[in-house]
């Protein structure tokens, strides 16, 4: 797919939006330990986003493009709820994300976001089935309802015979097609992907791909790459460079 | 396509009762636990376990050799509901206390229980160590002397009474000149070691009288150091062997009784003395002897101690290398609250395994303890390990763990646990 020039993001019920965002990070300084003796240094601002604006909605799939460096990640974590923005607006299913205690703003990722890691991030102590099932542990689902949603969701993504394996027993692919079905597990509105090929061959990421295009028919998935491949199976591309957008004219 | 089930929303609303989630949350966390404990990465909990199992094994043990001690101060005998016993006496084991404070008028104190219809027999005893003479040379015998009932057949310090004559005829009345019976009750152990058997006569080199032995009966009686010799005569006839008649001296007053108002009678039937009950006779034993109670003491302190800073440093160095895990968790929606139900999960049933694992070893370390004593020092079992030792070791362990578990809540509060993953 190409990138983005002409064609706008839907703005009709976005799932979320973010108005000017900006996210700065203060690094080093302090008076050595403890504040007591130490060589003093200066406390260093970088801005990682500076002033992005970008809206998505249900039923597409939007890379997040630029090299590294460029504020992709710290994009995908302002929209994710993982973080808030230093200035301006993240709205997240109708809701402020700034306005949000932490505890807030934990559950509506809780209810809201479905995230899929570069390294899998599942729980090695834990079959796939148990792992699709975590999020749903938090929601207070009875056991027999998870195991049958997790069962489900493993079925979806091709894995109906692996449901008892630990993720030490699964392939590379594997892991990630549970990590996608862990993502989809509360039925989110919106589904985040960093570098989700990252760790994958190119026939293994393929697949992730194509099962995260199918995802993203009934709720908006983003996915912040490097990879050209994964970027072209987008529907469009907001491409990042230095922290700020560079796609838009 | 994922079809999710139709009332999502209304279920997610209604499933959240707090208390059910927690449950499950602590259920992921036992279940974590245990395939980390079954996985390659296992080492630093396994070590953990290690840790507190051995502490609680120990303490078990320890405490199976105090209550071993503590138990045997009194004559165990058959449906005993009460001891009467001096009060203020070092509680030590029966052997050693054969020297310690007495009752007097034993003869007058069981006539006067023993006509109280509610009481089934009553007896005082007297021990003492007394040589005897066999074929096989002099042996010193732990003799327990006692009033035999007429209407009871009971065993006293696990010897029949039945074979003596019943009553005590050579007291008559408090001349010590009635009718010498010289009858002896020995346990095998002793019949073993003078070489006699049923029949035979016994030379008694502190006394001119001698003694003839009715029955061998195949008893074994533990003292807290061991197996000893023991012999059951009538009270008079070892009064007048170790010349104790002027005060019609005795160690202690058996009771058998189906009337619990009985003890109040006892409460005064003799000055200074206290009274034990069967299931009380341990904590009396434990509430005025130093030595058991210190073992006890001691032994729970230092498996709490160590076993508290063993499951703290562990758990904290699990916490920090689970890390990643933790802030997945919160990524994916887990509060604060959660996290945390996951830390106590894991460390109380680390705590919970360990103790299941050192009672187990505590069991068999008592045996061990036993078989080295009876090996080297020539005694019998000097530790016991009861149902309720190991209910005290789970209970320590549980304790261990909550005392714990503070130490890796804090370390999986502190500081944000998304920061490793927005790294």
């Amino acid at each position: 797919m190409a990138t983005e020039s002409a064609t706008p993001p839907s703005e009709s019920d976005p799932v979320v939006t973010c108005t000017n965002v900006r996210r700065t990070f203060t690094r080093g300084g302090g008076d050595g330990i403890g504040g007591i003796g130490g060589r003093a240094t200066a406390a260093e601002t970088v801005t990682a986003v500076d002033d992005v604006s970008a809206a998505l909605s249900a039923g597409e799939l939007v890379g997040l493009a630029g090299p590294s460096g460029s504020g992709k990640t710290t994009l995908l974590h302002l929209l994710a709820g993982l973080d808030t923005p230093s200035a301006g607006t993240v709205t997240l299913a109708g809701t402020d994300t700034q306005s949000l205690s932490r505890r807030h703003l934990t559950r509506l990722r809780l209810d809201h976001v479905g995230i899929v890691f570069q390294h899998f991030h599942l729980l090695p102590a834990l079959s796939a089935r148990a792992n699709v099932a975590v999020p749903l542990v938090e929601l207070g689902w009875s056991k027999r309802r998870r195991r049958e949603r997790a069962a489900s969701l493993l079925e979806r993504v091709g894995l109906s015979d692996r449901l008892t394996h630990r993720p030490g027993e699964l392939s590379g692919g594997e892991q990630q097609r549970v990590a996608v079905a862990r993502a989809l597990a509360t039925d989110p509105t919106l589904v985040v992907a960093d570098e989700p090929t990252g760790e994958l061959d190119t026939a293994t990421g393929t697949q992730v791909l194509d099962l995260l295009r199918e995802v993203a028919t009934d709720r908006a998935v983003v996915l912040a790459s490097h990879d050209q491949q994964a970027l072209d199976r987008t529907d469009r591309q907001l491409r990042l460079r230095d922290g700020t957008r560079v796609d838009t004219a | 396509m994922v079809s999710s089930p139709a009332d999502t929303g209304s279920d997610s609303t209604a499933s959240r009762g707090r208390g059910r989630r927690l449950a499950s949350v602590f259920r992921l966390g036992v279940r974590r636990l245990g395939g980390k404990l079954t996985g390659r990465s296992s080492t630093r909990l396994l070590l953990s376990v290690t840790g507190i199992a051995v502490a609680i094994m120990l303490m078990t043990a320890v405490s199976g050799v105090a209550l071993g001690l503590a138990s045997q101060n009194a004559v165990q005998s058959e449906a005993v509901d009460y001891w009467v016993v001096p009060e203020g006496g070092d509680v030590q084991t029966i052997a050693v206390s054969t020297g310690g404070p007495q009752l007097g008028e034993g003869h007058a104190l069981t006539a006067e229980l023993a006509s109280d219809d509610r009481v089934r027999y009553a007896t005082a005893v007297l021990l003492q160590v007394v040589p005897l003479e066999g074929p096989e040379g002099t042996e010193y015998v732990l003799f327990v002397g006692a009033v035999p009932p007429a209407e009871a057949t009971p065993t006293i310090a696990g010897l029949p009474t039945d074979p003596l004559t019943a009553g005590d005829p050579y007291y008559n009345d408090g001349g010590y000149n009635g009718t010498w019976t010289g009858e002896v009750v020995l346990n095998s152990a002793t019949a073993e070691l003078l070489g006699v058997e049923a029949g035979e006569e016994l030379a008694v080199p502190a006394s001119d009288e001698s003694l003839s032995v009715t029955t061998v009966a195949d008893a074994e009686f533990d003292t807290g150091v061991g197996s000893v010799p023991v012999a059951l005569v009538h009270l008079s006839e070892l009064q007048a062997i170790r010349g104790a008649t002027q005060t019609d001296a005795a160690d202690q007053l058996l009771v058998s009784t189906t009337d619990a108002g009985v003890r109040d009678r006892l409460e005064g039937i003799a000055p200074n003395t206290v009274v034990v009950t069967r299931t009380g006779l341990a904590a009396e034993s434990v509430s005025t002897s130093s030595l058991p109670l210190a073992m006890a003491a001691a032994a729970f302190v230092v498996a709490l101690v160590v076993g508290v800073l063993f499951t703290a440093t562990m758990m904290g160095l699990e916490v920090s290398a689970d890390r990643e895990t933790l802030g997945t968790l919160a990524a994916m929606g887990y509060g604060g609250r959660s996290l945390t139900v996951l830390v106590v999960a894991e460390t109380l049933t680390l705590a919970t395994i360990g103790g299941v694992v050192g009672v187990g070893l505590g069991g068999l370390a008592t045996v061990g303890v036993n078989q080295l004593v009876a090996a080297f020092f020539g005694v019998g079992s000097i530790a016991v390990f009861r149902p309720a030792l190991a209910g005290y070791g789970l209970a320590v362990a549980v304790v261990i763990g909550v005392c714990a578990v503070p130490y890796p809540i804090w370390l999986s509060r502190r500081g944000d646990p998304l920061a490793v993953i927005r790294r």
